[in-house]
């Protein structure tokens, strides 16, 4: 094989290839078995391209390009760029800023917008808390975890994302926090449902005996089938089978 | 460009000073005309600046990530100025602009007769092949990069040189035989 590429790049070297064979020739090029530095002629007029003396440009070039750095570094100065976290940070504290100075210039009329006004501020918390849960850093979901507990009522959308966290977050973290985050909602039979679906997706033994925990403090009968699915799981540490046995007899 | 990205404005200008003269370069083997490459350089940097959050580094180490990202916008930029000219003047018109730079081009350097014959064999070579062997020649023959600028393997790339120089050399011996 190696003897026919040497021959045939002689063969192309001294112009006497004919098509069929300067397309086997690519063909080996762009497998990397030919390389153009040993076809002579073109690598000869190849090095002779580069030698090719190049046009310089005109001072001008310099002039026109140090004046748009300028004007840039002008604009970077005046406009700082800032995260899109810390933006929503700033236009909520502005949004409670304002809610509370209109409170107190106007706190006997206006409940309507008061009641308006709380309610976008705590959309703003929400979007917060939801951008957060998106960052990579862990002490960054932790806090979008943590900004719950300022919300008194949360909508479908937080409970989901804090659902979507407590099963998934590679932080171990990250999904107790999430699981603490859910506890006050655990009235809602959505709530409770979605904890019982979690008990079987979580392997870190830590998670396990906290959603154990909780079930018993809840009593949530529901959940012995999940619970026992667990038992029977071989790679649940024995501590954590021997508590879960302990939280079924209670909830039995 | 790291640095630049991350708001360091300085950096760029030694950007500048170090591919400066492989652009123009680049551009004035496409245009053979001076005030357009000039201008298609600002515009290079203009983009580089104005989408500098969009830069990736991988391995930026020896300048090549750059390059080649550089050499991806100023392909663009050169397109976007060919498409504007294409609708504002007739293919004539081009070619006698081409040949009279190609003239002024003979008498302003001063090199060998080869390489004199060989600049105006690169002058009427098609754009697309004039661009790959220009880019083989400012990117330092590095194929992997020039894949990364036109978007395809390492192995197209080398064939589309090998055709390009091909081609070069039946233009370069046809202007031998009439010389």
């Amino acid at each position: 094989m190696e003897k026919a590429i040497a021959d045939l790049i002689a063969k192309y070297n001294e112009g006497l290839a004919d098509p069929s064979e300067v397309q086997l020739l690519e063909q080996l090029i762009e497998a990397g078995k030919v390389h153009l530095t040993q076809l002579t002629d073109l690598n000869h007029l190849h090095n002779q391209v580069v030698q090719l003396e190049s046009a310089k440009p005109d001072l001008s070039v310099d002039d026109r390009f140090y004046q748009m750095l300028a004007v840039e570094k002008q604009t970077h100065k005046s406009a700082p760029v800032i995260p899109m976290y810390q933006r929503m940070a700033i236009a909520a504290g502005l949004l409670v800023c304002g809610f509370m100075i209109g409170y107190l210039l106007q706190s006997d009329s206006g409940e309507k917008e008061v009641n308006q006004l709380t309610e976008q501020v705590s959309e703003l918390k929400e979007m917060m808390m939801l951008s957060l849960l998106e960052k990579e850093s862990a002490t960054q979901r932790l806090k979008a975890v943590s900004l719950t507990s300022e919300m008194d009522q949360v909508s479908d959308k937080v409970t989901d994302a804090l659902f979507a966290t407590l099963n998934s977050d590679e932080n171990v973290n990250v999904r107790l926090a999430a699981l603490d985050a859910l506890k006050p909602f655990v009235k809602s039979g959505k709530v409770r449902s979605g904890l019982i679906a979690s008990i079987a997706k979580q392997d870190s033994p830590l998670v396990q005996l906290a959603l154990a925990d909780l079930m018993v403090n809840i009593q949530e009968k529901k959940s012995v089938d999940a619970l026992k699915q667990l038992l029977e799981k071989e790679n649940t540490p024995k501590e954590v089978k021997s508590k879960i046995s302990e939280s079924i007899e209670v909830l039995i | 460009m790291l640095k630049v990205k991350n708001g360091d404005l300085d950096k760029l200008g030694q950007l500048f000073e170090r591919y400066k003269k492989p652009l123009y370069g680049f551009f004035y083997g496409l245009t053979r005309q001076q005030d357009v490459s000039e201008d298609l350089i600002q515009n290079t940097f203009f983009r580089i600046l104005k989408y500098r959050h969009l830069f990736r580094e991988q391995a930026e180490s020896n300048g090549g990530e750059f390059r080649a990202w550089m050499f991806h916008i100023a392909r663009n930029v050169h397109f976007d100025q060919h498409r504007k000219k294409k609708l504002i003047s007739d293919d004539l018109e081009n070619w006698q602009d081409r040949i009279g730079h190609t003239e002024n081009k003979a008498t302003e350097i001063q090199q060998t007769e080869e390489l004199q014959l060989l600049a105006v064999a690169m002058d009427k070579l098609p754009l697309e092949k004039r661009e790959i062997i220009l880019l083989s020649k400012y990117e330092e023959m590095k194929y992997n990069e020039i894949g990364e600028v036109l978007g395809c393997s390492e192995g197209a790339v080398k064939v589309k040189v090998f055709r390009a120089l091909q081609e070069l050399k039946a233009i370069y011996k046809q202007l031998e035989r009439i010389n």
